[in-house]
């Protein structure tokens, strides 16, 4: 590969158009380091270059400590470079490294390409989604976390209160749309639809006046509204046409169409497929068709919780569903009980089918209980596994957790005051609990997990059960690989998901999702409000990713996993897992220390 | 070495080392230059966007050997409008003239510029030479007498290269095996640890 084909193919520059390309070329300078030199010095002399890695591998330490590892392909120097600063860190070779680099002022002649400007100037956290978003490249669609103001073509169309009917289809016909806003206070709207229902169908003519007909006032939303959220909205309203707000006045319209090409794979036609199941044989496929969901939704650019939250709300669906036909075939329970979910589902980060993580809780103890009951998780299960969830290879199922409340709070009490390691490794997914279905509240358990904070034991012992998997990194904060691939579930999310349970139990918060509890930690100064969003930001690139690389699994017929290799990541990802993955542990040494789980016995 | 311009061997990195590889069509005296790629190091760094590459147009077309051509990347027709020798051999005099040649067995480069030199009627400019097989040779001796058994090392472009863990390259381009030359200089400069000019002729 010769110089200019290796720096085309390497991040930033590979979005960098031709033209830019061949500036860096007339400006390549190529050197040299031996293993062990220092090619930058910390509050040393200001950095004139930006550094790319031919050949060899570097690392970033700070006052001596390392921070990072680069490897062939990374670039490194440009903040003290742009900055005009001294160096934040050493640079040191860790082997021979042959390395291309350019001087300042053809670095800065380029930043007039806003490829280059962003990848140099954004932050983490935007470096992640600008990574996330080119990943499928040549896919036309839409991208649900747009503003629905991008989706308005022309301003909206008026007519006078005053109007006829008549009068209002004319100008709709005129302007070839399908519906017309009616001037006045409120704003009222008249659609084609209306026309039908409410003016044909209604044995109504031409001349019936637009104050008889019209749906006033207009449901409307800001224009800065996400478009899925504004999809739920029409969709939970009814509506098909939603005019959208700025300023205090409506400055165009969006209708239901442009969602349309997605509609097989849209959660909404998931869920009018489960409204309509009757039978268990009716569920199979259901998997498939979820995976289609999140696979849609990532390619709508939706963020790894908001497809979590929706794929989980789903489930939630399938499963109200599975208990309405269970009910039906066993009659109404003999004492009021609840459904709970916990684990990923209780947090409502599932994304794909995970292993069952339910149970059930009923008030008040009898024979009738316990053979119904016995019944009805029998009969969910079976449906669930129907629907493609696998049984959980830990037991933990209505199957076999059902127990009356009273017995619930035994058991909570005794996690609480007297904590075992090895009991609170597997427990702690149960503090993740939420109720599904049923009458039942468990606000019993609520209140109790919410004194854990003062049972600083517990607290340790959680803290301590949390720091049992971190992240693979090795010698030189290299990224480990283990049996061909880095295990993204307990190398980061699973370590995100405990320091998150554990500072929201200490902040008493009743938040169930990562994210929620980190913010909420924050919120009670239990964790750095910086902290907490550099945790957030990790665990959103994490989930992605593994999502990412379960949906392609899936796509070549494999089953997904938790792991992926390494060679498959572009060097851009590959460095951002490696960032994530050092504030995982970073943060896992800093609970560490706040909790002393090092004087725990 | 008679040739020696500098009253005192300067540092290395203060001199200009051009590394060149030429593209012929054969290794006889009758062989033609198809192209040249020259690619300066300036104070130890190489400076790639000052490099010259140029494909030379044949005295006589007709001589090329159809599998010539196409081990060296050019096609017949790119060198029908490219400049004559005399224009390129001017290239290579104004840029060497005052700097070090860095060649990678220099006797079949040399031997060719000087005839070719002397053929359109120019003076050759009598540059030092700076040869990366020489300094192998020299690396591998040095090693040798610290490692009794150790296998000299290679010495084709190439498989130098990736001995000393440098990255592949396309061969067999002037351009590409001029860079090529200068990146394999640098390493063995390092491994010998050659302070002057002096210590790397």
């Amino acid at each position: 590969m010769n110089p200019i084909e290796f720096v085309r193919a390497h991040a930033p520059f590979d979005r960098l158009p031709e033209e830019a390309i061949q500036q860096l070329a007339r400006a390549l300078e190529i050197t040299f380091y031996p293993k062990d030199t220092k090619v930058l010095e910390q509050s040393g002399a200001k950095n004139q270059h930006l550094y790319l890695i031919r050949k060899g591998g570097v690392r970033l330490e700070r006052t001596g400590l390392p921070v990072l590892h680069l490897e062939e392909g990374d670039v490194f120097g440009y903040p003290s470079m742009l900055s005009q600063d001294a160096p934040a860190f050493d640079v040191l070779t860790e082997e021979d490294t042959l390395v291309y680099r350019w001087p300042q002022t053809a670095v800065t002649r380029l930043l007039g390409y806003p490829e280059l400007a962003e990848f140099f100037t954004k932050g983490l956290a935007d470096r992640l989604r600008l990574n996330i978003r080119s990943e499928l490249p040549g896919l036309v669609n839409l991208d649900l976390t747009l503003p629905i103001r991008t989706l308005i073509s022309r301003p909206p169309v008026f007519v006078p209160a005053t109007y006829t009917v008549g009068q209002a289809a004319q100008v709709m016909r005129e302007h070839k749309i399908s519906s017309v806003l009616v001037e006045g206070e409120p704003t009222g709207i008249l659609t084609d639809r209306d026309l039908r229902n409410r003016v044909l169908a209604a044995g109504k003519g031409p001349e019936t006046l637009l104050q008889e007909v019209m749906s006033s006032p207009v449901k409307t939303m800001p224009a800065s509204t996400p478009l899925f959220e504004a999809l739920n909205f029409m969709v939970h309203q009814s509506i098909h046409h939603l005019p959208v707000e700025e300023d205090g006045r409506i400055v165009g319209l969006i209708t239901d169409t442009v969602f349309m090409r997605q509609q097989t794979q849209s959660p909404l036609y998931l869920l009018r497929r489960l409204e309509r199941t009757r039978d268990l044989a009716d569920l199979a496929g259901y998997g498939k068709e979820l995976t289609g969901v999140a696979e849609s939704l990532m390619q709508g650019g939706l963020g790894a919780s908001e497809i979590g939250r929706s794929v989980s709300s789903l489930n939630d669906q399938l499963i109200r569903m599975l208990i309405g036909l269970a009910e039906e075939r066993l009659g109404p329970p003999p004492t009021p009980y609840a459904w709970m979910v916990f684990g990923s589902e209780g947090r409502m980060e599932q994304a794909l089918l995970t292993d069952q993580d339910n149970a059930l809780v009923y008030e008040s103890e009898s024979p009738e209980a316990v053979d119904y009951f016995e019944k009805l998780a029998g009969f969910v299960v079976e449906g669930l596994i129907q629907a493609g969830f696998p049984p959980c290879p830990g037991g933990y199922m209505a199957t076999h957790w059902r127990k009356p409340l009273s017995e619930w709070e035994k058991l909570f009490r005794h996690w609480l005051h007297s904590p075992m390691p090895q009991e609170l490794l597997e427990a702690q997914i149960f503090f993740d609990f939420r109720s599904v279905h049923g009458e039942l509240s468990l606000e019993p358990l609520e209140r109790l997990l919410a004194q854990s904070a003062d049972h600083s034991i517990f607290l340790a012992q959680l803290a301590r059960a949390s720091l049992k998997f971190h992240p693979p990194m090795g010698l030189f904060r290299r990224i480990r690989e283990e049996d061909g691939g880095v295990d993204l579930k307990k190398g980061g999310i699973a370590p995100i998901v405990s320091l998150a349970r554990v500072y929201a139990l200490e902040a008493r918060s009743q938040a169930k999702g990562t994210v929620e509890r980190l913010q909420a930690a924050a919120r009670e100064n239990k964790l750095s409000q910086d902290g907490a969003e550099t945790l957030i930001e990790a665990f959103g690139f994490l989930m992605r990713l593994r999502l990412r690389e379960q949906l392609s699994a899936l796509r070549r017929g494999e089953p997904p996993s938790n792991k992926v290799p390494l060679e498959s990541l572009s060097p851009l990802e590959r460095r951002h897992l490696k960032e994530a993955f050092l504030q995982v542990r970073e943060m896992q040494e800093a609970l560490s220390q706040r909790f002393h789980t090092d004087r725990l016995g | 070495m008679n040739l020696w311009p500098f009253s005192k061997s300067p540092a290395w990195n203060e001199v200009t080392y051009w590394a060149l590889d030429l593209e012929t069509s054969g290794l006889n005296n009758d062989d033609q230059i198809l192209s040249v790629g020259m690619v300066p190091i300036r104070h130890g760094i190489i400076e790639f966007g000052a490099h010259f590459y140029s494909l030379v147009r044949p005295v006589r077309p007709d001589a090329l050997s159809a599998e010539g051509v196409k081990a060296h990347h050019i096609l017949p027709r790119e060198l029908d409008s490219a400049p004559g020798l005399e224009e390129v051999l001017e290239e290579i005099k104004t840029r060497i003239g005052h700097d070090a040649l860095l060649l990678h067995y220099s006797s079949v480069d040399l031997s060719f510029l000087q005839r070719y030199f002397r053929a359109t009627g120019k003076p050759w400019v009598k540059p030092v030479v700076v040869d990366t097989v020489v300094l192998l040779a020299r690396l591998g001796e040095r090693r040798l007498r610290l490692e009794p058994h150790a296998k000299p090392f290679p010495t084709g472009l190439a498989a130098a290269r990736a001995a000393f863990g440098l990255p592949g390259h396309l061969e067999h381009h002037a351009l590409w095996d001029a860079l090529a030359t200068a990146e394999l200089f640098l390493v063995l400069r390092q491994q010998l640890q050659a302070q002057t000019l002096r210590q790397l002729v």
